[in-house]
């Protein structure tokens, strides 16, 4: 897609209505394209080395079928695992949204509340998640540890791009409120919130990526016997190289789908937008 | 009301003021009256303080000294209906042309179907009608600013203020809105007051010219415009006018006592 902006004659793809429709059905062949060449690439490469370490992509979809029919070896089937996961990384996003957005947007719209506050909050930006795990693990159990520490992984870059999508608000359109007589809170709903919008979309979508890297680390630590982590860490200690990649590869499907579901939203929501972002 | 007493009741507008940012005076005192569903054009040099003027206007600024007065109560957004149509592109470009010629019924707590017949009525009036569902990304500059008048006359505006809005068209687009901004005043009968740098648009639209001198600004000249509308831009008398209007903004800042803010045409 970075082709479209930079070449002459497809700049016309950028254009919404049908512009877009059209060229979405060659992209679509595109990907089936470079999805097949990198299956093909990757099958001839295990058949070349021949290791069991280096399993081709016909071994990975025999651990996957395992994984999903019969479990692992405590029985958890596949679906367990990954429900776990998406389950603990949705409840951790949820709060991470929940919190960043109404904290941006009230240090936002009082730049002096967050000038006085930085000092407390900054720090905490840059203490990862993962530096959270050994905290968490004495403090928390279950679910709300997950919860706790994916929240922090998605929490900063939300509240960040809310932060900085206020800055954004045109005087004119806050004027356009004032003259009329609009109260605070209308501008606020009508003015401040449509404007960030798109940054607020695009910080969730940083945060899911946040959301995974921390799950995964948090799931590897142990404590815990399901989550797509521990199926690859248990699976990794057996010398199992298939069913670690059913995880690795389950884990970007899954993050691919939460971020197809997320542009998804943000396409029927910012319609009045020349270019949706990718 | 407010312990000042009204001097002309039949005034919409009521300007008697002064306004200084600490050191720096903006305006000296100023004193005009704008009657019900007059339309009246300011014009002054660069820098003679309009955007003040008008946000005293609006009342979003209280004037240092003075009041600004309409229908007798000082000047408030809250109280009062007042649209405003800027010089720069002020549309929401998250709503179509609908949902933006709404807002200010929409601020202003109107029902739905009063909202839905007022911008049918305008949008008609303004010539956007099929063009309700388009963003403004869609329309052309001058589409938006015609959006924006018409967000300006859909509301019960007591007093609608209008900030250079077609200085950024180009010369025709410009023309035109004039004559449809004559059209929509004619029919939907509001105060208007417009802020002109261009004297000919000035003669051109209004009831009444009032001339600001440069900072610190008075008002230099009251020029009533008796022409009958639609005016010929090149009739003898506006054409006569234009250049008294020409000489007067060029009369420099000091204070002269022949005017003393209160200069009747010859």
């Amino acid at each position: 897609m970075t082709i479209d902006t930079t070449s002459g004659p497809s700049f016309a793809n950028a254009v919404p209505a049908s512009g877009r429709a059209a060229g979405s059905g060659r992209t679509v062949l595109w990907n089936l394209l470079s999805l097949s060449v990198a299956l093909g690439v990757w099958q001839l490469a295990s058949v070349m080395l021949a290791s069991p370490f280096f399993p081709g992509p016909g071994k990975i979809i025999r651990a996957f079928v395992q994984l999903s029919m019969q479990g692992d070896t405590s029985g958890h089937s596949l679906l367990t695992h990954a429900w776990a996961s998406v389950q603990r990384v949705l409840v951790g996003f949820g709060l991470g949204v929940l919190l960043g957005v109404p904290l941006g947007l009230l240090m936002g719209l009082y730049p002096k509340v967050y000038a006085g506050t930085r000092s407390v909050l900054e720090p905490f930006r840059f203490i990862p998640p993962i530096a959270w795990i050994p905290l968490a693990i004495i403090f928390f159990s279950g679910l709300t540890r997950f919860a706790f520490l994916i929240f922090l992984g998605a929490v900063f870059p939300i509240f960040t791009s809310t932060l900085v999508g206020v800055a954004r608000v045109e005087p004119i359109h806050r004027k356009v409120g004032v003259v009329h007589g609009a109260s605070k809170m209308w501008t606020l709903r009508n003015v401040v919130v449509p404007t960030v919008l798109p940054d607020i979309m695009a910080g969730m979508r940083v945060g899911l990526g946040t959301a995974w890297l921390t799950i995964v680390a948090a799931e590897l630590a142990g404590g815990i016997s399901t989550g797509l982590g521990r199926l690859m860490i248990n699976y990794a200690e057996l010398m199992q190289v298939p069913h670690v990649i059913v995880g690795m590869l389950l884990i970007g499907f899954i993050g691919f789908l939460m971020n197809e579901a997320l542009l998804l939203i943000e396409k029927r929501l910012f319609r009045w937008r020349w270019q949706v972002s990718l | 009301m407010h312990g000042q007493a009204r001097s002309d009741p039949h005034a919409k507008v009521e300007v008697k003021a002064s306004h200084r940012y600490g050191d720096l005076v903006v305006h000296e005192w100023l004193e005009f009256n704008v009657g019900t569903n007059e339309f009246v054009c300011i014009c002054g040099p660069s820098g003679c303080g309009k955007t003040t003027l008008l946000d005293m206007l609006s009342g979003v600024l209280r004037p240092s000294q003075g009041a600004v007065l309409i229908d007798g109560t000082p000047a408030d957004p809250k109280r009062h209906s007042i649209s405003f149509v800027f010089q720069e592109p002020s549309t929401f470009p998250w709503l179509n042309v609908h949902d933006n010629v709404a807002t200010g019924l929409r601020i202003k707590g109107a029902y739905k179907a009063e909202i839905d017949a007022k911008v049918r009525e305008i949008v008609g009036i303004v010539g956007l009608t099929g063009f309700e569902k388009y963003y403004p990304h869609q329309i052309s500059g001058g589409m938006k600013q015609r959006v924006a008048i018409a967000r300006a006359f859909a509301t019960d505006a007591d007093l609608i203020l209008m900030d250079e809005p077609f200085v950024s068209l180009d010369q025709p687009t410009r023309e035109r809105m004039q004559r449809e901004v004559l059209d929509i005043w004619r029919r939907k009968q509001r105060t208007v007051i417009f802020v002109t740098h261009n004297l000919e648009e000035a003669v051109f639209l209004g009831d009444r010219i009032l001339i600001l001198s440069a900072k610190p600004a008075r008002i230099v000249a009251d020029l009533p415009v008796a022409m009958s509308r639609p005016r010929d831009l090149l009739a003898p008398e506006f054409l006569k006018l234009r250049a008294q209007c020409m000489q007067l903004l060029h009369t420099p800042g000091a204070p002269d006592p022949a005017f003393n803010g209160h200069a009747k045409p010859e």
